[in-house]
This record gives structure tokens, C-alpha cells and sequence, in this order.
């Protein structure tokens, strides 16, 4: 954390303050990981018992969201932060928020492992579990880089949104397919379609993350503009 | 159809460019200022624009030259005797260290209020026009229009109104400081130099004093020292920030209390300075 050079404040209390703040965060997004996991593999093994504690679980995000919202908020009344403490308090409301989505979404993935499919199906929940791991990445990718205020390596990440779109894209188009070949099987398919559709919402949720490092870091705001800009920073 | 422009909400932060700011919007120019007590250099080589009808805030720790530099601008440092001054200050274009310079009449149009109220001994009526009448102005019916507009763009009127032969000293603090804003306004200074102007003052004698400052660059160019960084982030338009004499950063206020560019600006105002 030293990088951040969050430990020199005069008041001692504020380090201790913002220190929390950053572990809680941390914890929220390990959370939030292991959650995406247990979904995907629940998935992939059809684990009916292991989607369910998903859906348990997601509360857990919820009060975190919720508790560090209002650490942040008095931390903001008390101590009017500035420059890098404002945008980086600014940075972990914002974070939290999609992080608290990201848990939203990974429910809804874990509801395919309560459909019933049979062998031929499979091989739709092989393709959504492709897409799964390459968004587990991301989002460890983009936890390590907040973790660490890389923002080097944020801008990396940025992109793997635009491969996430593009794999969902290819996913889409086979399960259209599917459903014009196979109309019995719409319902079971809309199911995979949702969950394809969390995660790519997953992916979104990550590149606006590292767009709050992005900001953090360099004090540029980079929503909204040009993935080459982004890139040339 | 309705067309958003993509500068919609940005419209109202419209920044200047400080650095090539014309002569319209000029108010003081400083250039290369340096100034010694003794053998001790207190400002180092300062050139900064500020522009006319704004409000200007100099931040920086004790000792940094922020007052030393605003204390330049009405040439208050003449009456230091080890004080030696080199460089520019242009006040619309005339350097005011021309020796010909009249330095009374530079007071006048440009005013100072002190950390301390520091009303005269006499009515507050008497304070408001005293710069009136030493000019020269007798007018009855002139005085009593200055006195009024004064303590109206004060915002002290409604409170004093009743009062006005009663002694200035029996006012708050608060009420004092607005008072010897009035003072100073009463003769239509250019700018209008406000050295700490809250320090000795509650919080919402502070609030009141901020609001006030909002509505005088109106009419007047405010440069105003602080101690208080919220206080510079809420009432100025621009901020410059010093250390040791230096003048490492100036620019607007947003920009200075959300991304400044110079790490020991960062550190000044994130509290990591020390």
C-alpha cells in the first residue's frame, strides 16, 4: 500500500482510517471472486446445493457495500479530503457500487445450474463456461491492479472487456442458432442467454474499475471516451 | 429534436488560460517579483496574472511568502525598512514600484482587511466614510449614499441601519470584519486584498464573510490569503499555492484541489506536509 503513500498523513488516524477502508474493499472483491467461482463451477457441475449457497452468500456483499459506503461518508465529513485522498475515496464508492452489481449478476449465472439440461444441452454450458473463465480473470486481473493502484497494468486490463464482447458475440450467435434448430429448448436456452449476459455485464462492471484506478492514479477521468485513447495514456 | 452539446455541463467551469491571459482580463500582473528582508529572500522570482473580477486565494504553510506577496500588492512593505523589492507588479498595465507612484493613492484603489477587525474608534458610520471624507468628499447626501451602499454590498446593513452613530466597537467580531470590508469598499477600490480575513471569526461569521466574497468580485478583482484550504477551495476561482518563497503551483481551484500537478501541492493539501 505504500505506493499509494496513504501512511504519511500528519493525523495518524486518517492512515488508520483510509487503511481500513482499503482492506474492507479488498475483502468485499475477494468475496465477490469466490462467489463468481462457485457460480461457474456450480454451472459446470450442475451443483444445485453450491448455486443455492450463491444466492445465500450474495447479502454478504450487500452489507459490505453498505458498511464501506459509510465509512466513506464519514470519512468525507470529517476530514474533507483532497486531491489523491478525494479521488480516491471518489474511486472506492464508485468501485464498490460495481462490485455490489458484479455479486447481482453472479446470482443470476448461478440460477442456470437449477435448470435441468440433458446431454445434448451440455455443450451450451461448455461454451457460457469459456466465457466465465475468461471473465474470472478479468475480474481477478482488475482486482489485483486496484489492489496495487496499477495503473500501468489497469490500462492493460481495459481492454480484455472489448474480448469479453466479442466471445459473448460469438455465443449469442450459437445459442440463436441453437434455438432456431431446437425450439423445444428455448426456455433451458433464454436461461444460458441471461447468464451469458451477466457476464458480460461482469465484464462492463471490471472496465469501469479500472477506470476508476485510471483516475486514481493519473487524476484523468477516462469514462465514455475512445478505447485508443485510453490506451495511449 | 433537442441537441445536447457535449460541453453542456461544463459550460459553467469555464477555466482561463492564466498563463496568456489578455490584457481585458487582467487585473494585477506580477513579474519576476523578489523581494529580501535583509539578507533572508522571502519571495523568489514570483510571475502570476490575476484576473480582473475573480477571486484569487494564495495557500501554502506558515512563512511560505503569502502574505509577504499579497502585502506587495498595496505596497504595504515599504514601511518595512530591511524590505528591498525587485520586479514587476502591473496593476492594468502600470508597474506600481514606479517611483513616481503615488502610494496613497494606490491604497485606494487597492484595499486591504486584516486577520483582526480593526474598526476606528468612532461610529460605524463615521468608519464607513472615513476614506470618503479624508479624500476630501464633505457631501452630506454623497456620504450617506456611500455609507449605504457600502454597508449594503457588505451585507451588514439591515444589521446596523438602527445604529449607525453607535460606536463600531460594539459590534461582534463578525459584524466588525464586515464593517472594515465596507470601510474599504466604500472608496470603490480595483481590488480588494483580504489577509486572512476569518481567522479571528466563528464559523458562521466565517459563512457569512464567504458569501460576501462570492458577491464583491462582482465588482472587485479579491485576492485573498488563507489559511484554511477548504476555505480557499470554496471561495476562490483561483489558487496558488507557496512554499518557502516559491510559487509552485497556480491554477483554478478545481483542477488545484482535485488533480494538482505538483506533488508538493498534493501533499499540502492532503495533509501530508510536515
Amino acid at each position: 500500500m505504500d505506493s499509494l503513500n496513504l501512511g504519511r498523513h500528519i493525523s495518524g488516524q486518517f492512515n488508520e482510517d483510509l487503511d481500513r477502508i482499503l482492506n474492507q474493499v479488498m475483502q468485499m472483491g475477494g468475496l465477490v471472486e469466490k462467489q463468481l467461482s462457485n457460480a461457474l463451477s456450480a454451472v459446470n457441475n450442475s451443483d444445485k446445493e453450491l448455486a443455492i449457497k450463491v444466492h445465500q452468500n450474495d447479502y454478504k456483499i450487500n452489507n459490505m457495500e453498505v458498511n464501506i459506503d459509510d465509512e466513506c461518508t464519514r470519512i468525507i465529513a470529517k476530514r474533507q479530503p483532497a486531491a489523491g485522498d478525494l479521488r480516491l475515496i471518489m474511486a472506492i464508492i464508485k468501485t464498490i457500487t460495481d462490485l455490489e452489481r458484479i455479486g447481482d449478476e453472479v446470482k443470476k449465472i448461478a440460477q442456470v445450474a437449477l435448470i435441468s439440461v440433458n446431454k445434448d444441452q451440455k455443450a451450451l454450458l461448455y461454451n457460457l463456461d469459456n466465457l466465465g473463465r475468461r471473465v474470472l480473470e478479468f475480474l481477478q486481473l482488475t482486482l489485483d491492479a486496484f489492489t496495487r493502484m496499477d495503473v500501468e497494468s489497469a490500462i492493460n486490463n481495459h481492454k480484455n472487456d472489448e474480448k469479453v464482447d466479442r466471445e459473448y458475440e460469438a455465443l449469442m450467435r450459437q445459442l440463436m442458432t441453437y434455438m432456431m434448430e431446437e425450439p423445444r429448448t428455448i426456455p433451458q436456452v433464454m436461461d444460458v442467454i441471461w447468464s451469458a449476459r451477466a457476464l458480460e455485464r461482469i465484464g462492463d462492471r471490471c472496465q469501469n474499475i479500472c477506470e476508476y484506478i485510471i483516475y486514481f492514479v493519473k487524476g484523468k477521468d477516462v469514462r465514455h471516451i475512445a478505447m485508443e485513447d485510453v490506451q495511449a495514456l | 429534436m433537442i441537441s445536447v452539446s457535449s460541453n453542456t455541463f461544463s459550460d459553467r467551469d469555464v477555466k482561463l488560460d492564466l498563463a496568456n491571459l489578455s490584457a481585458e482580463q487582467t487585473a494585477l500582473d506580477i513579474k519576476n517579483l523578489n523581494l529580501y528582508y535583509g539578507d533572508k529572500q522571502a519571495l523568489q522570482n514570483i510571475t502570476m496574472s490575476i484576473p480582473k473580477g475573480q477571486v484569487t486565494a494564495f495557500i501554502g504553510p506558515s512563512g511560505c511568502g503569502k502574505s509577504t506577496l499579497l502585502r506587495c500588492i498595496n505596497r504595504m512593505n515599504d514601511l518595512v525598512d530591511i524590505c528591498k523589492i525587485s520586479g514587476e507588479i502591473n496593476l492594468h498595465g502600470d508597474n506600481i514600484y514606479q517611483r513616481h507612484v503615488d502610494v496613497a493613492a494606490l491604497r485606494r484603489k487597492v484595499g486591504m482587511v486584516f486577520q483582526r477587525p480593526n474598526p476606528f474608534p468612532k461610529s460605524i458610520y463615521e468608519n464607513v466614510v472615513y476614506g470618503l471624507r479624508i479624500g476630501g468628499e464633505n457631501s452630506r447626501r454623497i456620504l450617506d449614499e456611500a455609507a449605504e451602499t457600502a454597508l449594503r454590498s457588505a451585507a451588514l446593513w439591515n444589521e446596523v441601519k438602527d445604529r449607525l452613530h453607535e460606536s463600531a466597537l460594539g459590534l461582534s467580531g463578525g459584524q466588525q470584519q464586515r464593517l472594515v470590508i465596507a470601510r474599504a469598499i466604500a472608496i470603490k477600490p480595483e481590488v480588494l486584498l483580504l489577509d486572512e480575513p476569518t481567522s479571528a471569526l466563528d464559523p458562521i461569521s466565517t459563512l457569512t464573510i464567504e458569501e460576501l466574497i462570492n458577491d464583491l468580485k462582482k465588482q472587485f478583482t479579491v485576492v485573498i490569503v488563507t489559511h484554511n484550504m477548504q476555505q480557499a477551495a470554496r471561495v476562490s476561482d483561483q489558487t496558488a499555492f507557496m512554499y518557502m518563497g516559491d510559487l509552485i503551483e497556480y491554477s483554478d481551484t478545481n483542477t488545484l484541489f482535485t488533480t494538482p500537478l505538483k506533488k508538493k501541492t498534493e501533499d499540502y493539501i492532503t495533509g501530508r506536509y510536515g
